[in-house]
């Protein structure tokens, strides 16, 4: 302007705006309503990871002739429990007074709760603690906090090594189904032409065969289906919506002028598929990312009460909730704590998704 | 617009030709053929010699590659033929008259439901907005909008039907039904679906006030509010008359798209209440491998889906005249 005249003023740098995941995290902080179901979100987490801390029947950690051991990581891994118990001939039964008996020296470190989500705990085990009731007497006591079930199975620790199912349930098939999704959207709306004519009516075929054909169909192609099998069906059926919404953020954005740029700068298309526009659509998608975990979560449970889900000694809650619709004349808590437990986690994360939807929305972003 | 209708027309027959194919395809892969689950279920002495398993599976198709069933099937349907279901021995069609009704009752009455009771309660936390009443109502709303349904269903059980025991707990009709007179009939089938309508009613009917509420924030920011206040109208006449009107557009919308879940009930909740309905027919089906029906069913839904987006489209370009398709 004036760099001929006399020096003006330097122009001043325009305070650096913050980015999007900084501003998006500072809006999301200021509701109340999402944040405390983030928290919960945390504490599902913590409660998934020390599991077998909290509930279980195989010590946190133990000193026995001479050696620290670990035995209660057997919960995520059975190989992982350490062969000299069974050399020693626990049985897979560790009591205070086997230890005793076996090494005198020995100290151990006992989850906060001695009870089994596998298997019924006997009068034997636990110093001064009964065996587990069955059937109709199994109703909440000190001892089992949640009840038991049928077969006299501790409905606390049952739950508390389902959160693990749970999430894992919510962020691996919803992972899956992003990256399905985002994928075939972004394939579709960059493209266009017939390759956008074959995604959208793959993704319409996909909308109205019934979720249900879908899925059994899926589980019935592998032998024995798994809790992994299940999150990979689940992700392989939910990812339409997510894939609409990319292509028409990749429809929109592919017209805008830094997509213009890059191309006349000699860009590769996948970089300005990857680099430039994902980058600048990812946001919408989330929010049904996160609505698609709860659903997820429900879905899973679902199929759990319908008799589909992962085989027994899995301790999923919808696993609880089917047990207890069997006899729901006598086993009210079979089914208020696992249904309480899975209304937390839909709520916690529609909250989230809610959150997002808000401190995402560009029309809300400059009132304030 | 004719010409558009008639594309979409056309895309749809096509997309119906390829649902029904894929799902043929995944039903006859499932491991397990009509003939061999009856089997594992019946008793021992029920057992069927190899001959006569042969004969059946020639007499139901079953014995040709699937393509080829496919194609006996569609070629049936084009003659407006379901077939006969497998494991019940009548049409396809008579199968799924007679649990049309039950889920009807059900989907029907709780649309009713939803629509007079969400549009007041929309428009009254539209009028009430951040009083804490209405923040009140709305937080109860969102609980209950992420309240699975199963979830209700058996709470609603055990509190009504095993706990004070005032409603049966599963079933449409009492035993001694057929005894009751006809006003005895009306509310032994009124008491058996109570709870599961109000299952049906309560999330939708949370999602819908929301919608209506979200939609009536967006309307009363416009200018033509604006103007009716200042020309002295009552607030109620703005809300109901000048704001509400507006927001129409968008729910006739939504009225399309819910025309499927009508017919097809939701198989979760029938089975919790053992309502002898079309989610528990689709379900009994996929058990028995009974693919007639799977597929008769399969057909239905995938048209109602298709038909309902149509229908959404048309009635928007009907209640907005800015919306053409052309």
């Amino acid at each position: 302007m004036a760099d001929d005249k006399k020096a003006p003023d330097p122009p001043k740098p325009a305070p650096k705006s913050p980015g999007f995941w900084r501003e998006t995290w500072v809006r999301f902080r200021r509701r109340p309503g999402g944040m405390l179901a983030l928290v919960y979100v945390v504490f599902m987490a913590l409660v998934a990871i020390f599991a077998p801390a909290i509930a279980g029947t195989k010590p946190v950690m133990c000193k026995y002739k001479g050696h620290l051991y670990f035995p209660a990581m057997g919960y995520f891994n059975p190989k992982w429990e350490n062969p000299i118990f069974q050399k020693d001939r626990f049985r897979k039964r560790y009591t205070p007074a086997k230890f005793k008996e076996k090494d005198p020296d020995s100290w151990v470190i006992w989850p906060l709760v001695y009870q089994d989500p596998f298997r019924r705990v006997g009068g034997e085990e636990w110093p001064g603690q009964p065996e587990n009731p069955t059937g109709a007497d199994g109703s909440p006591s000190r001892y089992n906090w949640f009840g038991t079930n049928q077969q006299g199975k501790d409905v606390f620790a049952m739950m508390v090594h389902g959160t693990r199912i749970a999430l894992l349930v919510g962020f691996v098939s919803m992972g899956i189904a992003a990256t399905v999704g985002i994928t075939f959207g972004a394939i579709a709306g960059y493209f266009g032409g017939w390759t956008d004519i074959i995604i959208s009516r793959l993704i319409e075929v996909v909308l109205c065969i019934p979720a249900l054909v879908l899925i059994l169909a899926l589980l019935a192609i592998v032998e024995k289906a798994t809790i992994w099998h299940i999150m990979a069906v689940i992700g392989l059926t939910r990812w339409t919506g997510i894939a609409r919404l990319t292509r028409a953020e990749f429809l929109r954005l592919k017209q805008s002028d830094y997509v213009a740029a890059a191309k006349s700068l000699g860009a590769s298309q996948l970089r300005i598929v990857f680099k430039h526009i994902l980058r600048n659509g990812l946001a919408p998608v989330l929010v049904p990312i996160t609505f698609g975990i709860a659903s997820a979560v429900l879905l899973e449970s679902g199929l759990s009460l319908l008799g589909f889900g992962t085989p027994p000694p899995n301790p999923s809650w919808g696993t609880i909730l089917r047990e207890g619709r069997d006899t729901i004349q006598q086993t009210w808590w079979l089914i208020v704590f696992p249904g309480l437990a899975i209304f937390f986690t839909v709520l916690a994360y529609n909250l989230i998704g809610e959150g997002l939807q808000e401190a995402t929305d560009p029309r809300l972003r400059s009132d304030d | 617009m004719i010409h558009y209708f008639i594309r979409r027309l056309f895309v749809g027959a096509i997309t119906l030709v390829l649902i029904t194919f894929l799902v043929y395809a995944l039903i006859r892969m499932m491991p397990g053929t009509p003939l061999t689950i009856v089997q594992a279920v019946g008793d021992p002495s029920m057992q069927m010699s190899e001959a006569d398993q042969k004969r059946l599976e020639k007499a139901y198709g079953l014995d040709k590659p699937w393509p080829l069933g496919y194609l006996d099937w569609a070629s049936k349907v084009a003659r407006f033929d379901l077939g006969n279901s497998l494991s019940r021995k009548e049409p396809v069609v008579r199968l799924i008259g007679r649990r049309i009704g039950p889920t009807l009752l059900l989907t029907v009455s709780s649309l009713v439901l939803t629509y007079v009771l969400s549009i007041p309660l929309g428009l009254w936390s539209t009028a009430r907005s951040n009083t804490i009443a209405e923040r009140t109502v709305s937080m109860l709303l969102y609980m209950l909008y992420s309240l699975p349904s199963f979830v209700a269903a058996l709470y609603l059980q055990i509190l009504f039907a095993v706990k004070l025991e005032w409603l049966p707990l599963r079933g449409m009709k009492s035993i001694d039904y057929a005894d009751l007179s006809a006003m005895g009939q009306a509310w032994d089938i009124f008491l058996h679906a109570l709870l599961p309508v109000i299952c049906f009613t309560y999330g939708s009917l949370a999602y819908y006030s929301r919608f209506i509420k979200s939609n009536m924030q967006e309307v009363i920011r416009q200018d033509y509010i604006r103007t009716a206040k200042a020309k002295g109208l009552t607030e109620r006449s703005i809300l109901v008359k000048h704001a509400f009107r507006n927001t129409l557009i968008p729910l006739v919308t939504l009225v399309g798209l819910t025309l499927p879940s009508l017919l097809s009930g939701a198989i979760i909740l029938e089975m919790i209440f053992s309502w002898p309905g079309m989610g528990t027919l689709f379900f009994e089906a996929l058990n028995e491998r009974d693919y007639p029906t799977i597929m008769g069913l399969t057909l239905m839904f995938s048209v109602l889906t298709l038909a309902g987006q149509l229908l959404a489209d048309m009635l928007y370009s009907v209640v907005d005249p800015r919306v053409t398709y052309s």
